[in-house]
């Protein structure tokens, strides 16, 4: 039997294994209900939510935002090498996501840093405990996204995947693009809308 | 008929003619959309940047957040190349808090 070419056809499943693809499902329901409970929050005391939007740094948010969507990007070309069998440069494609992966860390720790001298807390206020929960909710998947990516890079460099079995990077490309993907609804809600 | 040629010649073959495909292709789908995202995020910033604000603004900034969502659930997950329902999962969740975010700016603006 002649073997399946690397390149992508018609399939009837996500890319990586089904279960994250479950995982995934529950994880943006999740957010889709914080987003609405914001928006409705915010339907309620439109004042007070966009006197403390301008207190958010805007320039922070552009960068992690460009950030999270280079990191995607070099996912896909992480994966893109994989299946054409360069073991070399999928392993520089996944490096070079949690570099920028590492780069949202320090920029949103640096704003949560700010937030915590001015004396910024959950209780402050109800734009300041959606604005802290749901940022640091989708940091922790940013964490877990990066965990996740450098286990993959770290089995891609051992030799652990190839152009007819790498699962396990389609798996871990589909959970950071998840992480990606609810930023770019969370950023233009909190930092922009108004 | 018996294929002449061994499994790892072929795989090694399959793959090089992919790499040429690509590189014949250059630039990308993917770097096509990556570039478009860029895009469409300076817009988003600009307009915060602006302080622009009311209903047809937050909804235009909203509809490019569902627009920029999809494109990555296109061509960044690789739904695109899927049949069935799940090639849809992203589009529809998408539209679940999309509609919900656009009521409740809405409500919030009468």
């Amino acid at each position: 039997m002649p073997a399946e070419a690397p390149a992508i056809g018609p399939r009837r499943y996500p890319p990586g294994d089904l279960a994250i693809w479950i995982f995934i499902l529950a994880e943006l329901g999740v957010f889709a209900v914080i987003f609405a409970a914001y928006a409705f929050a915010r339907s309620a005391d439109v004042a007070l939510f966009n006197a403390y939007q301008d207190t958010l740094d805007r320039r922070a948010a552009l960068i992690n935002t460009l950030a999270l969507i280079t990191a995607s990007y070099f996912v896909v070309r992480a994966l893109a090498a994989i299946r054409m069998a360069d073991r070399d440069a999928c392993v520089r494609w996944l490096l070079a996501a949690l570099g920028m992966g590492l780069l949202f860390v320090l920029v949103k720790g640096s704003e949560y840093a700010h937030h915590f001298e001015q004396g910024v807390t959950l209780s402050t206020n109800t734009f300041y405990m959606f604005y802290l929960s749901l940022t640091f909710f989708h940091f922790m998947h940013v964490v877990l996204g990066m965990i996740i990516l450098g286990a993959v890079a770290i089995k891609a460099r051992a030799g652990g995947y190839s152009p007819q079995q790498h699962t396990g990077v389609e798996t871990g490309a589909s959970y950071w693009h998840m992480v990606d993907l609810v930023w770019l609804i969370l950023f233009p809600l909190i930092y922009v809308m108004r | 008929m018996a294929d002449p040629l061994p499994t790892d010649l072929r795989d090694a073959l399959n793959a090089a003619q992919a790499r040429a495909q690509i590189r014949l292709a250059w630039p990308r789908p993917c770097t096509w959309v990556y570039l478009g995202l860029l895009g469409l995020t300076l817009v988003t910033f600009a307009i915060g940047a602006a302080e622009l604000g009311g209903l047809a603004v937050s909804l235009s900034v909203l509809g490019l957040a569902l627009i920029k969502g999809h494109l990555v659930g296109d061509y960044f997950m690789g739904l695109r190349a899927v049949q069935g329902p799940w090639r849809w999962v992203v589009a529809v969740w998408l539209l679940v808090p999309g509609a919900l975010i656009g009521t409740a700016f809405t409500l919030a603006a009468r």
